[in-house]
């Protein structure tokens, strides 16, 4: 019985070729729709946080307890380096960095600025685990932890008229609230593209700026944690933790420690949604229209069926699973016209950089202007799943009202 | 065995409303048909013919009296019960043939045995058997538009009588056919009864169907003219 009548489904979506062809391209279209922006979303997202992520704080940040919310010298964090072998065993992460970070006004013979510092150990830096290092277009990173050496951004060097080999001077508070200062020579300058940063970031040896600032040996102000795949920041948070089991120090993911980032995405991703459901909402439309067409134009046949004795029941199966049938030729067709455009997508992109021009950032964020697209699997079962359902969710209707046929009337129908 | 009353109408009527005016299209009917019996419900267009059929076949329930199926009351059960009834006891047979367009001759003569959960090699014993009674043998895979009306037809009663329901009822069965194919059509009912006692009740103003009725049932206005048996 069930075989018959899903044959007899299967038949009935053929009826009107055309129809049903029109309506599973508009599943498929929709399930193209839903790809690309779902897609871009993750995309982005995923370069936003990952970007925020190399630009100092990691996905998970350990700081001394309260540095987040008033970040000051004077908190730090004591045996960064055995803190770091011991994240660096954990699966999932990818590494571990240990950072002093802070204000500091940096002056030139000319001129001085209110800026910031990242004090780091170029043993443990790479260019992918730093978005400074990465972005070095003039010069070299500093060479040894102790070097007087210093990289700093592009509009910083125009503003304080610096090049490579030129000195510098940052002023700080240390470790008791004294005011320090220290003079460093530019070895190297970078450009993110981020104006906010290039022209007030820059990067200082950590050897250094420790004996400034009278910090221990492996004193930091925080460790900042890379993982593998940033969509397990919070569950590594915990387990960080967990394993770190100390009062005196917390551990933050990017949410916390990039609160404006956090709400960028937050406040997208709404967008996003928005525009999902009505896509959603519009298929669910189109696919309503055709069911009731459908069964509206077989009033008559449904009379028949249920004059010769299929219950009521069965009718709305029929028809219920008619609409299953749209949901699976709706989601082939929308994978065979998806998967060549999320190929180009996912490997070319479209470069809107001629459209944004220099500064590639929002509220302090690097946003690629190469859009491209990254399904992750679990927005693809997600968009696959909601759009069966909502398939099968506008065929109840229908349905409802094929089974509600009244033989008699329907058998005077033409 | 025309002891056995299949179908009992006890002043059976059924009245609708059309604007401000009472149709009475069955007005207080009373009769039986009988195991085996060859029946014509006659009369002009209006008479009450195919509503009669329809209470007898639970597709409508009466205003007023009482419908009995194989004794059962139809006025009494529930919409599930009787689709149950119709299923298992009634055969239908109608005007314009209506079988399902896109199962084939075979799907459609095995269409109730599907419903009645039939397995699969018993339903297909049975409609092949009940296609050649019906002279549609070497057509199983066509489908309806790829038939005439009289093959679509025979088909129809392929369908009605698989089930070897307790009653046939074919409201003007022999309309929408020529001739030939009326007379064909008409023969193997006929035949049904006969040989397998099938009871038929049809609704017609054929005079071909009437001549082969062995029972002539003439209605006016909803009412019984009269009720006439032949041998």
């Amino acid at each position: 019985m069930d075989m018959k009548i899903r044959t007899m489904a299967w038949r009935n979506l053929w009826r009107r070729k055309r129809r049903t062809y029109i309506t599973a391209f508009s599943i498929g279209f929709g399930v193209l729709l839903s790809v690309t922006f779902t897609g871009v979303a993750d995309d982005s997202y995923t370069k936003m946080i990952n970007t925020s992520a190399v630009m100092g704080l990691g996905h998970v940040t350990i700081e001394p307890k309260g540095y987040n919310e008033t970040p000051s010298l004077d908190k730090r964090l004591t045996g960064a380096d055995r803190l770091r072998e011991k994240l660096l065993q954990m699966p999932g992460v990818q590494d571990a960095l240990i950072r002093i970070m802070g204000q500091a006004m940096l002056a030139s013979a000319n001129k001085s600025i209110g800026g910031a510092f990242m004090a780091v150990d170029p043993s443990m830096e790479s260019a992918g685990q730093n978005l400074f290092i990465r972005s070095i277009i003039e010069g070299q990173l500093f060479s040894g932890t102790d070097s007087a050496g210093a990289v700093v951004g592009t509009t910083t060097a125009k503003k304080l008229n610096l090049s490579i080999g030129k000195k510098l001077v940052y002023t700080t508070t240390d470790v008791n609230g004294e005011i320090v200062s220290e003079i460093a020579r530019v070895t190297g300058i970078f450009k993110t593209g981020v104006s906010e940063v290039d022209g007030a970031m820059i990067l200082l040896p950590i050897d250094r700026v420790r004996s400034v600032l009278s910090y221990g040996p492996y004193d930091a102000t925080l460790v900042s944690i890379v993982i593998k795949d940033q969509r397990r920041a919070l569950k590594m948070l915990d387990e960080i933790d967990s394993m770190l089991d100390d009062p005196s120090r917390e551990v933050l993911n990017w949410r916390e420690t990039q609160s404006e980032l956090a709400s960028i995405i937050t406040l997208d991703k709404a967008g996003n949604r928005i525009i999902q459901v009505l896509i959603g909402l519009l298929i669910a439309a189109g696919i309503l229209n055709t069911l009731l067409m459908s069964v509206m134009e077989r009033t008559r046949e449904f009379g028949i069926m249920m004059a010769v004795g299929m219950a009521p029941f069965t009718l709305f199966r029929l028809v219920i699973i008619e609409s299953v049938w749209f949901g699976i030729l709706g989601l082939l067709i929308g994978v065979i016209i998806t998967i060549p455009w999320y190929a180009f997508m996912h490997y070319h992109g479209i470069d809107f950089s001629g459209m944004i021009g220099s500064d590639y950032s929002a509220s302090g964020v690097l946003i690629d202007p190469l859009v491209k697209i990254r399904l992750f699997k679990e927005s693809a079962a997600w968009i696959l799943t909601s759009v069966f359902t909502l398939t099968i969710l506008s065929g109840i209707y229908p349905a409802w009202r094929a089974g509600r046929v009244p033989p008699v009337e329907s058998l005077k129908e033409l | 065995m025309k002891d056995q009353a299949i179908v009992r109408l006890e002043e059976a009527s059924k009245y609708y409303r059309q604007g401000n005016m009472e149709v009475r299209a069955v007005d207080g009917l009373s009769f039986e048909i009988h195991k085996g019996d060859f029946a014509a419900l006659c009369g002009p267009s209006g008479s009450g013919k195919t509503t009669v059929l329809n209470l007898v076949g639970g597709l409508d329930i009466p205003t007023g009296g009482k419908v009995f199926l194989e004794g059962q009351d139809i006025g009494l059960l529930s919409r599930s019960k009787i689709s149950v009834i119709r299923r298992d006891r009634i055969g239908f047979v109608f005007q314009a043939y209506n079988l399902i367009p896109v199962m084939t001759a075979y799907e459609n003569a095995g269409f109730v045995l599907t419903l009645q959960g039939i397995p699969e090699r018993e339903c297909r014993e049975r409609v092949m058997s009940i296609l050649k009674e019906t002279g549609l043998e070497g057509l199983e895979n066509r489908r309806p538009d790829e038939m005439s009306g009289g093959q679509q037809q025979r088909v129809a009663i392929a369908r009605a009588i698989v089930t070897q329901p307790a009653i046939v009822l074919a409201d003007e069965p022999t309309a929408n056919v020529d001739s030939a194919n009326a007379d064909s059509l008409l023969g193997l009912m006929e035949r049904l009864n006969h040989e397998s006692g099938v009871t038929f009740l049809f609704s017609t103003h054929d005079q071909r169907v009437m001549d082969r009725a062995h029972r002539i049932i003439r209605l006016h206005d909803g009412k019984m003219e009269s009720d006439e048996v032949r041998n």
